[in-house]
């Protein structure tokens, strides 16, 4: 029993440190390589680094209607993001495998969404007002998706417990796995959305709204928020990997080289955002709406495929 | 037809209410008529003869004719005939009849008339402020001769705030402006919104103001104004200094010399460049693709550095002085300049191609901010915005300016009337420029580059011109004063006709491709708004004062 | 994705200013330096100023102040145009940013004499100065020599030859 906890623990540590500490990395090396896509040098790697150590510097100022509120949605994002992270095997079994299942982290990505929509409710401005509108439709189109695709993977492995769903359990079938290539096709073309870049990231549409919801954040607050978004890139990326393309890092290879590789396959995912967000432009967000609407469909049938067996 | 038939048919309706007409030369038109008969007049001319509405401007005359000016310019474009239509009114109460009602396009040049020279067009719909703000006295109009262009007026309420109109019914009321990421200059616009969709407008704008005018006719002489004049906008400089001196010239009756007419083409083509190029990257920044943003800017960049080594600056050129320019392009230059054209063709191809299959983009913006053929008629619309409506209108061609007359291009034009006809018409229009650039440089013959003027300019003289701007027609008047200075000098930039049609392009339509739709008729608010002597803070965005934001911002919670 | 490969054939555009000094081209118009050697005090400067930024006055008969305070200059090149004697030159300096608004002005004073008939002042204190000035000689009496400033105004072909040119 002890040894579970002290693993438990370490697990969490070491996944958590992971994240708090390569999500900014990430962050640089994606702005480093959307710059050279453009012909410009980009910031230098480290650069969201000292973003977030400014912020964090700077002088906590509260605005908008309700400050306690918009308190609350800054430290909820970061939290939830983190614990979802503890939820994700990332190189070696899930830290919190036995007290979560599935719908728990299913829950937990949700809420990240949510503390969105509780930070423009505090500010009460217009422009946040109809940031958090666009995010609310796009979240009843989305959300479902990565769900659907969850509950395929936990039916085909006829449990919800992490370590037997988180493990490609989407194509483990006797026959060809359609169901688990249809999720694949559905989130990889949803996974911009996801993670908020473009084409798909209206609801921070700089040009057009002034930020939306995060409009009245600033300084600490609003490096909470940042590091959310950075922290969600990765967490939705390594659930990605684990659930699609588990292959060579899953719990049960040797331990530090499935770790390294899990990594691997992390980067070139996040080089695939990168290099997608660089090349589209913005949907706007009824088009957007349409297309979620479109995949949905198509997860619908996948689900429909898997009760049967496929 | 020339200005002269024109002027006989004008005579054989209204002959008794044309008091004097002047005939400086075939092209222009200048006629003085009774006040009573000023909106039957513009009536005619605008729907029978189906001439382009221009502007209005108002002076005061009173130092030498003892009334008050009223202009309204007119343009019949297939004839190449400018023509204005003059009204003196009386100084104890200056009221002339508006004619807004028959005119649409006239009514801002009505409100700035009324706010900045006092005179009251009578009859005209919507008589709010619209350059001076609210809190500015009654009774003291800037542009008036008796008003020293330094004065800070008494009794000015720096803490009023703007009135606004009620919204229409079940709307919610969206402010966009003054501070917003993508307008480059201070403006508001309310907006009506009924969920996403905007259903009404109401534009509050001057506020980059700055007191050109009052300065160009007090403080400033005749080879001064020039670099005022190219500092009214942040890209289209060259253009108003171009039209600036064109109309002096005009009004004096002064022909540069045939080396510094090739000059000004060439600058102003190249001016045209460089501003579709960074409008292009503009649009595909505001539709959010960043990186055709970062490509359009990279390939215009040569043309900023070819700029500078003929003039010695990327944008303020310097350029024109009365009769003639101040640089001339060297053999070097020109290879060069050549060179970069080249390049700049084939860069261009590419992108062009690009955007022209995106679906992206035209997903983002066909359909989008439509102005049809009759909203470029009323509200005398302009450039690339009515070019892609499908009128066929060019200053370069209808009103021969430097040395167009004397090169070939084509006009481009397009069906759509949305924004993505605008995008087609304004990289085509890259391809004519370049062409128009390379037939100047072969065709320039070595000569001087400016006129030895020896005598004083003759003062009381008007002069018209009309220049081809990257967003319209930028159209200049001037009266030629004493003392090496203008009587009155009006600068109608073509964005000040553009904006006026914006609450009719956006209704409809939903909030996201507001800012599409209002940068795509590249707005150039710093061109628009020219005149003030005082810098004002009022643009309150929500329901808050002045007194109130300080308060809030400078309050800290712990 | 066709974007992406005009981008990356572009390679990356960005300068490494200012790291490393962007050379201007020349004619570019940068701040403007007045020679005090060269200026006559005919005030064509600031009569032409667009900005108003260019000061006259005569401090006293003898002597005429220049101040050219630089605040609101635009590097418009005016007044170099006008200027008779080429007295100001328009630099290649761009980087004028600074602390203190002093830094800007610049400030020629120049003692002008009177002519003794007419009771008017000029600049140049002898002909012989002006004649200096311009790159003419002056001459070396002890060495028996004609030394000259500068060939920018003699002519290319010698007339004779035996007349030796010896710059200074």
């Amino acid at each position: 029993m002890n040894l579970h906890v002290i693993w438990a623990i370490v697990g969490m540590v070491l996944n958590v440190g992971v994240v708090l500490l390569a999500a900014p990395l990430f962050q640089g090396i994606l702005r480093k390589i959307t710059a050279r896509i453009q012909s410009r040098q980009g910031p230098p790697i480290r650069q969201p680094y000292l973003d977030l150590l400014k912020l964090l510097g700077k002088e906590d100022i509260e605005s908008g209607q309700t400050p306690a509120m918009q308190r609350f949605a800054a430290y909820l994002a970061l939290a939830s993001v983190l614990t979802a992270a503890c939820l994700v095997p990332m190189g070696f079994r899930a830290p919190l495998n036995g007290a979560g299942d599935v719908i728990l982290l299913i829950y937990l990505l949700t809420l990240c969404g949510i503390c969105t929509l509780l930070a423009g409710l505090a500010a009460g401005s217009t422009y946040s007002l109809v940031g958090i509108s666009r995010e609310m439709m796009t979240m009843i189109a989305l959300e479902p998706l990565f769900a659907i695709a969850i509950v395929v993977g936990a039916i085909h492995a006829h449990s919800f417990r992490l370590d037997s769903v988180l493990t490609g359990s989407v194509y483990s079938t006797a026959r060809f796995p359609w169901s688990g290539a249809l999720m694949l096709a559905v989130i990889l073309l949803s996974f911009q959305a996801f993670v908020q870049r473009v084409p798909f990231d209206t609801s921070e549409a700089e040009t057009e709204l002034m930020e939306g919801p995060l409009m009245e954040y600033s300084g600490p607050k609003l490096a909470l928020f940042k590091y959310a978004s950075m922290a969600k890139l990765l967490v939705y990326s390594a659930l990605f990997v684990a659930m699609f393309v588990p292959w060579g890092s899953g719990p049960s290879f040797f331990p530090g080289v499935g770790w390294l590789i899990f990594w691997a396959k992390v980067s070139v995912l996040v080089l695939l955002v990168t290099v997608v967000a660089a090349t589209h432009a913005r949907y706007r967000i009824d088009q957007a709406i349409r297309f979620f609407a479109g995949l949905l469909a198509v997860a619908l049938v996948a689900l429909v495929l898997a009760t049967y067996g496929h | 037809m020339v200005a002269r038939d024109r002027l006989n048919q004008l005579k054989e309706k209204f002959g008794a209410s044309i008091l004097r007409a002047d005939l400086p030369a075939d092209n222009r038109l200048f006629v003085i008529i009774e006040p009573s008969a000023v909106k039957a007049v513009c009536l005619y001319i605008f729907r029978d003869l189906d001439a382009r509405y221009v502007i209005s401007i108002g002076a005061d005359d009173r130092p030498y004719s003892g009334k008050f000016l009223v202009a309204h310019d007119f343009a019949f474009d297939r004839d190449h005939v400018l023509c204005s239509i003059l009204v003196y009114v009386s100084a104890a109460s200056p009221r002339i009849d508006s004619i807004t009602e028959v005119v649409p396009a006239a009514s801002w040049a009505e409100r700035e008339m009324r706010d900045l020279v006092g005179i009251e067009p009578v009859g005209h719909r919507y008589m709010k402020r619209l350059v001076l703000p609210d809190g500015w006295p009654e009774n003291m109009h800037p542009l008036r001769k008796d008003v020293p262009w330094n004065q800070v007026p008494e009794g000015f309420d720096d803490t009023r705030e703007l009135t606004f109109d009620e919204p229409p019914e079940g709307c919610m009321v969206v402010p966009f402006g003054p501070f917003h990421p993508t307008l480059d200059e201070p403006a508001h616009f309310r907006l009506y919104v009924e969920g996403e969709m905007v259903r009404g407008c109401e534009y509050r704008g001057f506020m980059a103001h700055r007191g050109i005018e009052k300065l160009a006719e007090t403080v400033l002489s005749y080879n001064d104004i020039p670099m005022l004049a190219e500092r009214i906008c942040g890209i289209c400089g060259c253009v108003h200094s171009v039209a600036y001196a064109q109309s002096v010239e005009d009004a004096a009756a002064l022909k540069p010399p045939p080396r510094a007419e090739y000059i000004r083409t060439i600058m102003l083509e190249l001016e045209r460049l460089h501003s579709h190029l960074l409008w292009t990257g503009l649009a595909c920044h505001i539709v959010g693709f960043d990186t055709l943003f970062m490509q359009s800017f990279r390939i215009r960049e040569p043309i900023m550095w070819i700029a500078e080594k003929i003039t010695g600056n990327r944008k303020t050129y310097g350029l024109c002085v009365i009769g003639g320019v101040r640089w001339d392009i060297t053999p070097e230059v020109k290879t060069e300049l050549s060179h970069v054209l080249d390049k700049l063709e084939s860069e261009w191809r590419p992108v062009v191609d690009a955007v022209s299959k995106d679906k992206n983009i035209q997903k983002r913006t066909s359909g989008v901010g439509v102005a049809n053929l009759k909203l470029v008629k009323d509200e005398a619309l302009l450039g690339p915005v009515a070019r892609a409506a499908g009128a066929d209108l060019d200053c370069r061609r209808d009103h021969p300016y430097a040395a167009y007359d004397r090169v070939e291009f084509n006009v481009i034009t397009a069906h759509g009337g949305d924004v993505w006809s605008r995008v087609l018409v304004r990289i085509q229009e890259v391809f004519e420029s370049i062409r128009i650039i390379r037939q100047c440089l072969e065709k320039m013959e070595p000569g001087p580059i400016q006129l030895q003027i020896n005598d004083e300019l003759p003062a009381g003289r008007m002069g018209l011109s009309s220049v081809e701007a990257p967003r319209g027609e930028s159209h200049h008047f001037v009266i030629t004063g004493e003392n090496n200075h203008p009587r009155r000098w009006r600068v109608r930039a073509p964005t000040y006709q553009n904006l006026q049609a914006v609450p009719a392009m956006i209704k409809d339509q939903q909030i996201a491709d507001m800012t599409i739709s209002l940068g795509s008729i590249d707005p150039c608010f710093s061109c628009t708004d020219r005149l003030e002597t005082i810098d004002v803070r009022s643009g309150a965005v929500k329901v808050w004062s002045q007194q109130e934001l300080l308060k809030l911002t400078r309050a800290k919670k712990v | 994705m066709k974007e992406t490969a005009i981008c990356l054939g572009a390679g990356r555009v960005t300068l490494p200013y200012p790291a490393a000094a962007k050379p201007v081209p020349e004619k570019f118009r940068g701040r403007p330096i007045f020679d005090a050697r060269k200026c006559i005090g005919c005030a064509g400067c600031a009569n032409n100023c667009p900005a108003r930024e260019i000061l006259i006055y005569d401090v006293s008969q003898e002597i005429r102040v220049l101040e050219y305070l630089g605040r609101r200059c635009t590097y418009c090149g005016r007044c170099a145009d006008v200027c008779p004697e080429k007295a100001i030159t328009m630099s290649k300096d761009f980087e004028t940013a600074t602390n203190q608004i002093s830094d800007t002005r610049q400030r020629i004073e120049l003692f002008m004499s009177t002519c003794q008939r007419c009771g008017r002042c000029f600049t140049e204190p002898s002909a012989l100065e002006t004649l200096k000035m311009k790159g003419y000689r002056f001459d070396d009496l002890q060495h028996d020599r004609w030394v000259f400033h500068s060939e920018t105004f003699l002519e290319k072909d010698k007339v004779a030859d035996d007349i030796e040119i010896e710059l200074d």
